[in-house]
C-alpha cells in the first residue's frame, strides 16, 4: 500500500529530498559561492522532472486515500510550473549574482515552494490544499523580503505576508464550514453530498475558500497586495510570483471547483465570472497612469487572471482546456518580457521606468523587435499567440451561453491593449533620451528570443499544447 | 444544552472580531499578526466541534496541523517584521511612502 | 444547565471578551496576553468537547511558543505605540461596520446549520470508544498512518520556516569574536606557550 502510494508521489519526493541536499550541500561548502552551481542545477532538476512526469505516461492514479490525485490535468499544471520555474531560475542567475543577491537559500526554498505547488495541483483533500498552498507561501513570503536591506523588498514582504496570512485564514473558514456540512474533507466524499439544495452555510464555506484562492491569484477586489509586492521584490522574484504560483493556484480553483463543487456548477461559476469581469476591467483601466514596467507587469498579471477565470467560470471541459492553454501562454510570455525587464540597466543600475525605454529601437532592433512581438501578444493583437489563448477562452464563454462575458473581455482586452501599445511607442517613436545599456546575459537573450519567436510559429500547432490541454481538462471534467 | 451551533456562534464571534481586529489596526502590524492568529483559533474551534459532534477525529487531526502552520507562519511573520523594522524604524505600514497603492 | 454548560458559557464568553479586547487595547504588551487568555479559554472548550490532545497542544504550541513569540518581539523592537493607535478612532466606523455585516451574514449561515444527509458514512476516521482508546493515542494511530502524507508535509513547512526566519534575520557581523570549539580542543599546550628565561639586565 505505501510503496506505490509513495510511488504515486515520487516526483515530490525527489524534489523534497533534492531541496534538503542542496541545503545541507549549501551550508556545509563554501557558503554563497555555490549559488552559481545550485541554481543551475536546481534548474536541471525541475527540467528533469518535467521531462519525466511529461513522458512517465502513468494513467490516473491516486494515492494516500484519495489525498493525492495524479492525473492527466496534474501532469499539466506540474510540467507548466516546473518549466517555468527552472526557466525563471536561468534568466535571474545573472540579476542575482551582479546584484549581491545570490545566497543559496533562494534555489532552495524555491524547489520548497515548488513542492508545494505540486502538491497544491494534486490535491484530493482539504487538507492536502491546505497544506500545499502554505508551503508554498510561507517560502514566497520569504523570497519576497530577500534583499532585506531594503525598505522596499521588506515592505514587500510585509505586505504580502499580511495579506497572504488573512487569506489563507479565510480559505480555513471556509474549508472548516465544508468539513461540517460534508463530514469529511476528501473531495471525492464533498463531491458526493453536494447536489442541487445548496444550503447557506455550505455556500459561505464556498465562497471563503473562493475568496482566499482569489487572493492567492491575485484577481480583483483581491488584488491590492500585487502591484506594491510586484514593485518591491527583487526582480527575479517578481519573476517568479509572476509566473509558477499562478498557474498552481489556477489549478487548484479549478480542481476545488470540479472535484469537490462538481455538482454545483451555477454557484461558483457566478462567483468566478464576477472575480473574472473585475479583474479584467481592473488589471486594463488602473494601468493606464503606470510609470514602472514593474507595477505594469502587476496590472497586466491582474487582467490575465480575469482571462484566465472566464475559462473556468464557462464551467465545461471546453473552458477548462481553454484556461490551461492561457496559462500556458502566459507564463511563456510573462518569461520573456521579465528576461527584458531583468536586463534594463543604465550604467550597471537596474531601471524599471518606462521612460528608460525612449528610442530602444535604435540602440537595439533586435531586441526591441523581440519585445514588440511579445508587448503584442500581451494584448492580444491577432497574429501573435496571446490572441489565440484569448480566443480559445472567450469561445468556451460563449459556448457556455456566456457571452456576455466573452463580450466584456473582448472590452477590456481594447482596452487594455493601449498600454502595452503605450510601451511600444516609447520604444518607436519616443523622444531621445539616456541611453539603457546593451548588455544582456547570454540566458536572459536566449529566453526573451526564443519565447519571442515562439509568441510567432506556435500559431501554427500551438506546439501541441491544445491536445494535451484537452486530455488534461477530460481528466478533471467527468 | 450545549450545542453544535452554540460552539460555531463562539467561533463566528472569534472570526469577525478577527477581522474586526485588522480594520481596526490597520497601522500596527504586530496586532494584525495577533488578530490572523485570532481568526485561526476560530477555524480550529470550527473544526473541533464539527470533530466532536460528529464523531470524527479528522477535524483534530486538520487542527493540529493547522496549528503546525499557524506557528511556522507566526516565525516567519515575525522575522519579516523585524527586519522591516530594521530598515524603517517603524512598524507602520500605511506611513510608507516608497511605495504608492 | 448542567456543570459542563455552565463551564461552556464561563470560557466562551472569556474567550470572545478576550479576543476583543485584544483588539482594542491600547498598548500590544496587554494585546499579547489578552491573546494568551483567549488562547487558554478556548483550551478549556476543546477539554469540553473531549480534544485533550488539541487543547494541550494549543497551551503548549500557542501560549508557550507563538504568544511569547510575540511578547518577545514586542518588547525587542523599540516602537512608539502610542503614535500608532492614535488614528484608531478613524477607523472604527469602518472596522464596526465591516464586523457586523460579516457577523450578520455568518449568524445566517451558521443559524440554519443543515448537513449533508449521508455526513455520518463519510466518516473517514470515525473516533473510537473514548474508554478503549484514549483521545491521544487515537491521534497518534491517525497521523503517523492514515496522515503520513501531511505529517512530512508539515515537516517541510516547519523547515520553510526555519530557513526563512535564519535567511531573513541572520546577520554575519565582522569584528566579532566567536568561540571556536575545535581550535580550543585541537589547541596544543606546548606550541601555545614560551617559557624564556630572561637573564637579569639583558632583556629579550
Amino acid at each position: 500500500m505505501l510503496q506505490s502510494d509513495l510511488a504515486t508521489v515520487l516526483p515530490e519526493l525527489i524534489l523534497a529530498i533534492y531541496a534538503m541536499g542542496a541545503l545541507m550541500f549549501g551550508v556545509s561548502s563554501g557558503k554563497d559561492q555555490t549559488t552559481g552551481t545550485l541554481t543551475w542545477a536546481t534548474a536541471g532538476m525541475f527540467v528533469a522532472l518535467a521531462l519525466w512526469i511529461g513522458f512517465g505516461n502513468a494513467g490516473d492514479r491516486s494515492a494516500f486515500g484519495g489525498m493525492f490525485t495524479d492525473d492527466n490535468f496534474a501532469r499539466f499544471a506540474k510540467i507548466t510550473i516546473l518549466l517555468s520555474a527552472a526557466a525563471v531560475l536561468l534568466i535571474s542567475q545573472d540579476y542575482m549574482a551582479r546584484r549581491d543577491l545570490a545566497r543559496f537559500e533562494y534555489p532552495v526554498l524555491v524547489s520548497l515552494s515548488v513542492i508545494g505547488m505540486m502538491m497544491m495541483v494534486s490535491a484530493g483533500d482539504l487538507m492536502a490544499l491546505y497544506m500545499g498552498l502554505e508551503l508554498q507561501s510561507l517560502a514566497l513570503y520569504v523570497v519576497a523580503a530577500l534583499r532585506r536591506d531594503s525598505a522596499r523588498s521588506t515592505e514587500a514582504g510585509l505586505k504580502y505576508f499580511v495579506l497572504g496570512a488573512l487569506s489563507s485564514g479565510l480559505l480555513l473558514y471556509g474549508a472548516s464550514l465544508t468539513y461540517g456540512y460534508a463530514g469529511t474533507t476528501l473531495f471525492s466524499g464533498i463531491l458526493s453530498t453536494v447536489n442541487e439544495e445548496v444550503p447557506l452555510g455550505l455556500l459561505f464555506g464556498l465562497v471563503f475558500m473562493l475568496a482566499g484562492l482569489a487572493f492567492k491569484v491575485s484577481a480583483a477586489p483581491f488584488h491590492m497586495w500585487t502591484p506594491d509586492v510586484y514593485e518591491g521584490s527583487p526582480t527575479p522574484v517578481t519573476a517568479f510570483f509572476a509566473t509558477a504560483p499562478k498557474v498552481a493556484a489556477m489549478a487548484l480553483i479549478a480542481r476545488l471547483a470540479y472535484d469537490a463543487f462538481g455538482g454545483i456548477p451555477d454557484d461558483w461559476s457566478q462567483v468566478l465570472s464576477a472575480l473574472a469581469v473585475l479583474s479584467m476591467f481592473w488589471g486594463a483601466l488602473a494601468a493606464i497612469g503606470q510609470r514602472d514596467i514593474k507595477r505594469l507587469m502587476a496590472y497586466s498579471s491582474i487582467a490575465h487572471m480575469g482571462f484566465a477565470l472566464v475559462g473556468l467560470a464557462a464551467g465545461t471541459a471546453e473552458g477548462v482546456q481553454a484556461m490551461l492553454i492561457y496559462m500556458a501562454i502566459y507564463v511563456a510570455m510573462n518569461v520573456g518580457t521579465f528576461a527584458f525587464i531583468l536586463s534594463m540597466e543604465r550604467d550597471g543600475k537596474p531601471v524599471t521606468d518606462i521612460a528608460s525605454l525612449n528610442m530602444y529601437s535604435r540602440t537595439d532592433p533586435m531586441k526591441a523587435l523581440a519585445m514588440l512581438v511579445l508587448l503584442f501578444s500581451l494584448a492580444g493583437v491577432p497574429p501573435m499567440l496571446g490572441f489565440f489563448g484569448k480566443f480559445y477562452v472567450f469561445r468556451a464563454a460563449v459556448d457556455a451561453d456566456m457571452a456576455w462575458l466573452a463580450l466584456a473581455g473582448a472590452v477590456a482586452s481594447v482596452i487594455g491593449a493601449y498600454y502595452y501599445l503605450r510601451v511600444v511607442f516609447y520604444m518607436y517613436f519616443g523622444t531621445e533620451g539616456d541611453r539603457l545599456d546593451s548588455r544582456m546575459a547570454p540566458a536572459q537573450w536566449l529566453a526573451l528570443v526564443a519565447v519571442a519567436a515562439a509568441m510567432l510559429l506556435g500559431i501554427i500547432n500551438l506546439f501541441g499544447i491544445e491536445s494535451a490541454a484537452a486530455l488534461a481538462a477530460e481528466s478533471l471534467v467527468r | 444544552m450545549v450545542g453544535l451551533e452554540h460552539y460555531l456562534s463562539v467561533a463566528a464571534a472569534l472570526f469577525v472580531i478577527g477581522i474586526f481586529g485588522i480594520f481596526l489596526n490597520r497601522k500596527n502590524v504586530i496586532v494584525i499578526l495577533m488578530s490572523i492568529e485570532l481568526i485561526l483559533l476560530a477555524v480550529n474551534i470550527n473544526l473541533v466541534a464539527f470533530s466532536s459532534f460528529s464523531g470524527d477525529l479528522v477535524g483534530q487531526v486538520f487542527t493540529m496541523f493547522v496549528l503546525t502552520v499557524a506557528a511556522a507562519e507566526a516565525a516567519i511573520g515575525l522575522a519579516i517584521l523585524v527586519v522591516f523594522f530594521r530598515t524603517r524604524g517603524t512598524i507602520d505600514v500605511e506611513d510608507v511612502n516608497v511605495m504608492k497603492g | 444547565m448542567t456543570v459542563a454548560d455552565v463551564a461552556f458559557y464561563c470560557f466562551s464568553t472569556v474567550t470572545v471578551a478576550a479576543g476583543l479586547m485584544m483588539t482594542v487595547s491600547r498598548n500590544p504588551v496587554h494585546s499579547v496576553l489578552w491573546l494568551i487568555l483567549a488562547f487558554l479559554s478556548s483550551a478549556g472548550l476543546f477539554v469540553l468537547l473531549g480534544a485533550e490532545f488539541v487543547a494541550m497542544l494549543l497551551i503548549i504550541v500557542y501560549v508557550g511558543a507563538v504568544a511569547v513569540l510575540f511578547l518577545f518581539v514586542v518588547m525587542m523592537l523599540d516602537i512608539d505605540f502610542a503614535e500608532l493607535k492614535g488614528e484608531m478612532a478613524k477607523y472604527m466606523p469602518l472596522a464596526l461596520l465591516v464586523g457586523v455585516v460579516i457577523l450578520i451574514q455568518i449568524g445566517l449561515g451558521i443559524g440554519a446549520w443543515v448537513e449533508a444527509d449521508g455526513k455520518m458514512g463519510l466518516r473517514a476516521a470515525v473516533a473510537p470508544d473514548a474508554a478503549q482508546v484514549e483521545n491521544t493515542r487515537a491521534l497518534g494511530l491517525l497521523i503517523y498512518d492514515k496522515y503520513i502524507y501531511l505529517f512530512q508535509a508539515s515537516g517541510l513547512i516547519l523547515l520553510v520556516a526555519m530557513i526563512g526566519a535564519i535567511v531573513l534575520t541572520l546577520r554575519h557581523r565582522s569584528g566579532l569574536k566567536r568561540q571556536d570549539i575545535l581550535q580550543q580542543m585541537y589547541r596544543d599546550p606546548a606550541k601555545a606557550m614560551e617559557l624564556v628565561d630572561v637573564k637579569p639586565g639583558q632583556g629579550l
